[in-house]
């Protein structure tokens, strides 16, 4: 697999506000990364250096090989943007800004467009004075997906979309993924990064704090188990890698470290299990694990 | 009937303490503009001057842009006849602008935006808020009315008396109310709060165009027009009153027609429908310059017209210049030089003034990337193949060549009208006025440079290039009076070039200067290039 985003090191301050500390991660072709964390840990600067808005203060960035300040106009004509937060002009219909969107990034296909304006359901004939948060966030999107790239960053694009259209965008995503583009996914919504996301990058106060999959980092950490034994289900409470025990007449719940689940198991058995159920731990889980004090 | 209009008076209550920071700025910014002219006026009235005036004003081009006076000689054209006859049409028309644009924000708008539906989920009569907002603006107006009617009299002029005074404030508070009720209706016929601003700022434009026409030709069609009942009050000279009641009869008429037609709509909806826009964009919107030129449409029109109204004014005075200027001691120093006809002196230096004014729209094109860079307009843009110097000498040539075409637009219509008015006593032709205008290009070129230069490196100081110009300008209107130390002067960029046609043409200057401006863009693009953009903040 080819690296398309090569992130290493990455710092920013702006004054004496210290936005990056140290950023680094990869994405690779035909991945989807969710690139999570809270308002203000980092996302969109670190978005913005990746795309030549601002300057590095340090580290290193490319993508496609390439330096995103020097080289940054070779890559832009393989990637697609959309912010978090799609201001448009007032007097221009969506229509026009799509379209004025596709022209400026070189390779567009209006079979596409019309395709996905349909299947976002915007009215492109409104101007985008009239537009809602939803609406425009439509219109950044369209405008995203109707060009041929080989990188799409994403920052925060599905707020203010309802479920539904979250559904369709999350759809689009996994055909662009299928077709082997890279994509980076900046979010809140852990479902949905749940959902596309291949590897995760979270990033707390400038700093990523974890990378992986969702599998390694699952690991990491612990599944909740449930369970109800024939025999008395206290005795678990001692068993190593055995957290948090509650119990209350045969049924006991508790988080099991994963690394020593065959241990639990075997432990269990002896007590004769009724019931065993393991849940393994949410994307909200591991994120929450990060900031909680 | 009174269900509907529950809870009026807390709403009303809440808009003046929403508003009173507003409502300061509007009654004493009106208040004094409106009746703060009077020293400026004595000055203009001594000597000769009320007499020089009125000959002016007699002119059918002022006639269309002030209106009429009722005074039939020069000598009873007093001063308060000359500050009612010059001032109060286009206090009252600034008077309708405000109101207008209020009344829409805190209706309309607020429907847009959803704040009338959270008010609506209280206890909060259906048409409270129209009502209330009817009421802030009566109060507002009123207001407004008594302190201009008290800053006049106290200046105790002999010709300004109390009633007129009075009469005069009443007469502009009354156009206060006018626009607020044309905009009360047009907010309920219109679909959004951008339709209802236009359509209302639109009739208030009507209304101004067809009492130009109505004044020139038959003063007694105006009284047919609401513009009309504001201004042919005659304050100071026929003290008539009879318009006024005219205009709070239209005024109830309206506002009875809007509560009907708001209480038959839904919320959020209008009668008329909402105008679609294009499903797909023209080719002439795809691209940089496409966009930028759609951007800055409306201004540059707007300032184009402008220049043309500013130019046909000045020129409209060349028939009775040697009255006009001979009356008036202060005036004669501003405009005249010894040895020049009085024309071609007027020439030099208004059109140095002009030409000040037409460096506003160029500043305003460079500044506008700004505004756009912070309201992160662009930010999908950036990701594009889109470069920066694209972006920014997109708007640098943009700004060049409106600024071109204002001086063209300027100095023609000051041309025209000035030779049409002199008639065969011209000593200037058509090419001299345009070789006038075009002597200070350079200046032009140099607000530009600054603007640019501000927009690479200290973008935030865009403004401070506005600044700069109004001092510039200040200093090159007074300076004939003020009698300045040379280097004093020469710090307004305009100093350094001659006042063509009566100085001669001054190539090193013309060129040094232009040559310092395109240096100040070729700066600017280096900063734009490399620094951060700036998004939301």
């Amino acid at each position: 697999m080819t690296n398309i985003v090569e992130v290493q090191g990455l710092q920013k301050s702006f004054g004496k506000f210290k936005a990056l500390h140290d950023v680094s991660f990869t994405v690779n072709a035909g991945e989807v990364v969710g690139f999570i964390g809270p308002n203000g840990a980092g996302k969109s600067t670190t978005i913005r250096t990746l795309l030549g808005i601002i300057h590095r203060d340090a580290g290193d960035a490319k993508i496609f090989g390439k330096d995103v300040w020097k080289d940054s106009l070779e890559i832009h004509k393989r990637i697609s943007y959309v912010p978090g937060d799609v201001a448009l002009w007032g007097s221009l219909t969506g229509g026009e800004i799509i379209d004025l969107f596709m022209k400026l990034h070189g390779s567009g296909d209006s079979n596409k467009r019309d395709y996905l304006i349909k299947r976002f359901e915007l009215d492109p004939k409104k101007k985008a004075k009239g537009y809602s948060k939803g609406n425009r966030q439509k219109v950044g999107l369209i405008a995203a997906l109707s060009v041929d790239s080989d990188l799409y960053i994403f920052d925060e694009p599905t707020s203010g979309l309802d479920p539904l259209m979250e559904a369709v965008f999350q759809d689009e995503v996994e055909k662009i993924k299928l077709a082997g583009k890279a994509i980076l996914l900046s979010s809140h919504i852990l479902s949905e990064v749940e959902r596309l996301a291949d590897k995760v990058v979270i990033i707390r106060q400038g700093k990523v704090v974890e990378t992986g999959t969702l599998d390694e980092l699952r690991h990491l950490t612990r599944s909740k188990v449930t369970m109800v034994t024939e025999g008395n289900v206290a005795l678990m409470a001692s068993v190593n890698g055995v957290h948090d025990f509650k119990h209350s007449g045969n049924q006991a719940t508790f988080s099991a470290d994963n690394e020593c689940i065959n241990d639990i198991l075997a432990e269990a058995a002896k007590l004769g299990v009724r019931k065993f159920e393991s849940v393994p731990p949410t994307l909200e889980d591991l994120f929450m694990r990060h900031y909680e004090v | 009937m009174q269900e509907k209009f529950a809870r009026a008076h807390i709403l009303l209550a809440q808009y003046l303490k929403r508003d009173w920071k507003k409502i300061i700025i509007w009654v004493l910014g009106l208040g004094l503009f409106s009746a703060g002219f009077v020293p400026a006026f004595e000055e203009i009235g001594k000597g000769q001057g009320l007499q020089g005036m009125y000959e002016t004003m007699q002119n059918p081009a002022m006639i269309s842009m002030v209106g009429p006076t009722p005074v039939e000689t020069g000598a009873s054209y007093t001063l308060g006849a000359m500050y009612a006859h010059e001032m109060l049409l286009f206090c009252g028309l600034f008077a309708m602008i405000i109101a207008a644009l209020h009344v829409v924000s805190h209706t309309r708008k607020e429907e847009d935006l959803g704040l009338t539906e959270l008010v609506r989920s209280f206890q909060v009569g259906r048409q409270a808020n129209s009502l209330a907002v009817i009421a802030e603006v009566v109060m507002i107006n009123i207001l407004l009315a008594l302190v201009i009617g008290g800053v006049m009299t106290s200046y105790g002029v002999d010709t300004i008396s109390a009633e007129g005074s009075f009469l005069f404030g009443a007469s502009i508070g009354m156009a206060g109310i006018l626009g607020a009720v044309i905009a009360l209706v047009m907010a309920q016929l219109m679909p959004t709060s951008t339709g209802a601003t236009g359509s209302a700022l639109g009739i208030v434009g009507l209304l101004y165009i067809f009492r130009a026409g109505t004044d020139v030709s038959n003063v007694d069609f105006s009284m047919l027009n609401p513009m009309g009942w504001t201004y042919l009050t005659y304050p100071f000279t026929d003290n008539n009153w009879v318009p006024l009641m005219m205009a709070v009869g239209f005024s109830l008429i309206a506002v009875i027609i809007a509560f009907m037609l708001e209480g038959g709509r839904d919320m959020g909806a209008g009668y008329l429908p909402e105008r679609e826009g294009r499903e797909s964009a023209k080719k002439s919107l795809l691209s940089v310059p496409g966009l930028f030129t759609r951007l800055n449409k409306s201004v540059m029109i707007g300032w184009l017209i402008a220049f043309v109204i500013m130019g046909a004014a000045y020129g409209s005075i060349y028939g009775d210049m040697q009255t006009f200027l001979e009356s008036n001691e202060l005036m004669s120093q501003m405009f005249t030089i010894s040895g020049a006809s009085i024309e071609e002196s007027f020439t030099g230096t208004i059109m140095m003034v002009m030409i000040g004014l037409v460096s506003i729209l160029p500043i305003a094109i460079v500044n506008k990337l700004f505004s756009e860079e912070t309201r992160r307009h662009l930010s999908q843009l950036y990701a594009t193949k889109v470069t920066r110097a694209q972006l920014y000498w997109t708007s640098v040539i943009m700004a060049i060549v409106a600024g071109i075409m204002g001086i063209l637009l300027a100095s023609s219509a000051l041309g025209g009208t000035a030779i049409s008015a002199m008639g065969d006593r011209s000593s200037m032709n058509m090419w001299d006025f345009l070789v006038a205008g075009y002597n200070f290009l350079p200046s032009v070129l140099f607000f530009t440079g600054l603007a640019a230069l501000a927009l690479g490196w200290a973008p935030r100081l865009g403004k401070a290039v506005y600044a700069y110009l109004g001092y510039s300008f200040a200093l090159n209107y007074f300076g004939g009076i003020l009698d300045l130390p040379e280097w004093f002067a020469k710090t307004a960029i305009q100093s350094w070039i001659p006042r063509m046609p009566v100085d001669p043409f001054d190539t090193i200057t013309f060129i040094t200067i232009s040559v310092i401006s395109v240096a100040l863009m070729v700066m600017g693009h280096m900063g734009y290039g490399k620094r951060d953009m700036v998004e939301g903040a």
